[in-house]
């Protein structure tokens, strides 16, 4: 019983609508960084941010009233997914759906303001009313309550690998032939204190552009946003294989593990494109040298150029992307890649029709997994 | 070697044995530990010492020794920078790889509400701190995120898996648990190593205490005067295998797990819909995932966290679902380890099953006058249970419930 991609849904630094992004991307169109400060007084970093005008459409659920971001983006990306797939979902159809939620950083900027006024006035000050927004599945159980899901309901964590755990996680509930699908949910918020960490943990750059594959690695910018992706047993686009991967110790381990999963899921046929995680970190010459080796005629993009690194959501949009370019036998360009690239990419693509993708997410966190897609 | 699931099992997929765990928790480290600490109904709970909680209602919580774990990992060079969380996960998975050497899983799938939490917490106070940028300490980051205890377990014992953790706040081990299960019960695994972990943090313990879920008294599951929890932390890993696989290697089975159950009640955030139906659902599902019928459970190893809330609605759920059954919270004696909950209860389930006894509920005065329920107050039973549910529930809604059964001698 193959699971199949439904319907698609994204909240980005570009947009909201999958077709409307799209056309942006196809533009050559990048997001807008810009500076984050906040009432805490910290001194600024450089994101990309959701336009406020993206997820209007939370507002009408008063679960979302005292909620952070992240779950405004949730809720909306999720909404988008299940009408894509022309489903509204009454009781019935609820209880025969699950919820898989993937998520990273999770709520930091109601995290960090609970734990400010701990550090600030001391316990006494901890606000009652923050606490559960802190908690990593509070925007899962707020898109449950939206949708009314009273069955399966699980948060992943896990870095940028983990969206395509999340599919897997998916993949396997969908085992279960009561259940006729499954919602997939990959959400971050951004604030300075991730900038500061990822800055620190010397990943980060101080502003756009991100350059991907550039040697020596110039640093990521981080962004926010969802990505929801609803599997069922119907649709255009199939899940072939899902691989779980693995987790990385050193750095210098991932290209060893990622060429192991790229021969893994090669087969006699032809792959069409390379949706790569390359977000101008070490990662970038992972996936460089498994699409030279396992997959030369792939044509090889990334979204992070444009969108950011958005860790959890970011894995989904990939995801949103390979089904994208299937439906629409079309990709967007590489942008920022250096001058002398010399791998396949949108300017010189295998023939059309194409009818398969690999998609690789590389966290930076140690977890590596990948799937393929095909029409 | 014949179980005690019924054969209305087969059918229903394959059968799931458990052929090996590992437990560190505040009754103690490993098996042995344990089991002596709950069949002395002993009280772990102690004075929090981590950091300081002089403005917070409760005081006390449920405390692995730093000093045990070091003990038992003194030759572990990478240990001393990996975040304590991650020490007790080792020191888990290695008592479960010295009853299971050759156990390899082909995935991980545990939980945690937090991971390394009091990393994050450091990095942003130093932060606060005149001259921030010399104060961070890059392994702060590095070994923050939730996954990385799971990790760091696995490269410690030289194994390699694909991860899941899930996160499902105090549900996380349960989830886990009950999710590995099925994974093998579809056919689509044969090995699975699951569980969960969690360690006290001082953002999390100030959270549950200012929602005053938290108690300046004892931790007194479903007594009628309780006031609410003590936090406590711990790991526990189970090596789940196919049980016809493991027979055939000739594994030694510890329990069978039979059944589980998940539901997602959409009452609120924080508080569980006061009729028990979360619960209930959750309970139900395991026992038609089991195919059991209520009257065939001996003894449910309940969530009892002692809120006035929580164990009204699942004290609620079990009367109402499984009649004067022997139930007891073992929160009391060791606190609420919230994502590592399920896990280590997990383990004490099996331990009861193995050991013909029921934990004790200790710190119980008087019944719940609204609760009719059989409570192992105070001291442990004698008694053969065969099958055992064990219970979480979590913030967010979510109901978990996994149903164990006793191999036979």
């Amino acid at each position: 019983m193959s699971t199949r991609l439904a319907g698609l849904g994204w909240v980005t630094p570009l947009g909201s609508t999958v077709q409307g992004v799209w056309e942006k991307l196809r533009a050559g169109e990048a997001a807008d960084a810009s500076s984050l400060g906040d009432s805490l007084g910290e001194k600024g970093a450089v994101a990309f941010r959701v336009p406020p005008e993206a997820v209007t459409e939370a507002a009408r659920h008063p679960r979302l009233r005292r909620s952070s971001a992240i779950s405004r983006f949730a809720v909306v990306a999720g909404l988008a997914a299940l009408r894509d797939a022309g489903l509204e979902l009454d009781a019935a159809a609820a209880a025969r759906t699950a919820l898989v939620f993937a998520i990273s950083n999770g709520g930091v900027i109601y995290t960090k303001r609970f734990y400010h006024e701990i550090v600030k006035s001391g316990a006494q000050a901890a606000s009652p009313l923050l606490f559960p927004e802190t908690v990593f599945n509070a925007p899962a159980s707020h898109l449950a309550a939206i949708l009314g899901i009273t069955g399966a309901s699980y948060t992943l964590v896990g870095d940028g690998a983990v969206g395509i755990l999340g599919l897997k996680m998916a993949e396997d509930l969908m085992a279960n032939p009561e259940l006729e699908r499954c919602l997939v949910v990959g959400a971050e918020e951004v604030d300075w204190l991730l900038c500061d960490a990822y800055r620190h943990w010397r990943l980060l750059r101080t502003g756009p552009p991100i350059e991907p594959f550039a040697r020596p690695a110039r640093g990521t910018v981080l962004s926010e946003g969802a990505g929801a992706v609803l599997l069922a047993r119907e649709g255009a686009v199939a899940i072939e294989q899902i691989h779980s991967g693995g987790n990385f110790a050193r750095q210098r381990e991932l290209v060893r593990q990622l060429g192991e999963i790229g021969r893994d899921c090669a087969t006699n046929e032809r792959t069409d494109l390379l949706i790569a995680s390359a977000n101008g970190t070490f990662i970038d010459q992972a996936e460089r040298s498994v699409a030279e080796k396992c997959y030369p005629d792939a044509a090889i993009y990334t979204l992070k150029p444009a969108l950011g690194e958005s860790v959890a959501a970011g894995g989904i949009w990939q995801v949103i992307c390979a089904a994208q370019a299937l439906r629409k036998q079309e990709l967007p360009s590489l942008l920022g890649a250096p001058p002398d690239f010399d791998l396949t990419t949108a300017e010189n693509p295998a023939a059309a029709p194409w009818r398969r993708a690999f998609v690789t997410t590389c966290g930076l966190n140690q977890q590596v997994a990948a799937l393929v897609l095909r029409t | 070697m014949t179980g005690h699931v019924s054969n209305r099992e087969r059918g229903r997929g394959a059968r799931v044995a458990v052929v090996a765990a590992g437990v560190v928790s505040p009754l103690g480290l490993g098996f042995e530990a344990t089991l002596a600490a709950l069949r002395e109904a002993r009280d772990c709970v102690s004075p929090v010492t981590r950091f300081p909680v002089e403005q917070c209602h409760c005081t006390t919580a449920g405390q692995v020794a730093d000093a045990s774990l070091a003990d038992a990992l003194p030759n572990h060079r990478k240990a001393r920078r990996l975040h304590r969380v991650s020490r007790m996960t080792i020191c888990a998975l290695r008592e479960l790889l010295a009853q299971a050497p050759e156990f390899r899983p082909e995935i991980t799938v545990v939980g945690t509400t937090s991971g390394g939490m009091s990393f994050g917490e450091q990095y942003y106070r130093a932060l606060q701190q005149p001259d921030a940028r010399a104060r961070r300490v890059p392994a702060w980051i590095a070994n923050y995120p939730p996954q990385k205890p799971a990790v760091d377990a696995l490269e410690a014992c030289g194994l390699a898996s694909p991860c899941q953790v899930i996160a499902n706040a105090c549900a996380s081990g349960t989830n886990a648990i009950g999710h590995a299960f099925e994974c093998i019960r579809s056919g689509r695994y044969e090995r699975i190593l699951t569980g969960g972990y969690d360690a006290l943090s001082e953002l999390v313990f100030v959270g549950f205490d200012s929602l005053q879920a938290s108690t300046p008294d004892k931790c007194r599951p479903f007594d009628g005067r309780r006031s609410g929890l003590v936090l406590g932390e711990g790991a526990a890993l189970l090596a789940l295998e196919n049980l016809a696989s493991a027979e055939a290697r000739g594994a030694s089975i510890l329990a069978e797990i039979t059944g589980y159950g998940i539901s997602t009640d959409n009452h609120h955030l924080t508080q569980p819909h006061p009729s028990g139906i979360g619960p209930r659902q959750a309970m139900e599902r395991a026992l038609t995932s089991a195919g059991l019928a209520p009257h065939e459970v001996d003894y449910v190893n309940a969530h009892g966290t002692a809120t006035p809330f929580n164990d009204a609605a699942e004290g609620r759920a079990i009367a109402e679902l499984l009649g004067r059954v022997p139930v007891s919270s073992t929160k009391g004696m060791m606190g609420h380890s919230l994502g590592a909950a399920g896990a280590i209860e997990g383990v004490i389930t099996l331990l009861a099953l193995r050991h013909g006894f029921l934990p004790a509920n200790i710190n119980f005065r008087a019944p719940d006058a609204d609760l009719a329920l059989d409570i192992v107050a105070n001291e442990p039973r004698l008694a053969a249970p065969r099958v055992a549910l064990s219970n979480s529930f979590g913030f967010g809604g979510t109901n978990a419930t996994i149903v164990l059964a006793a191999r036979a001698a």
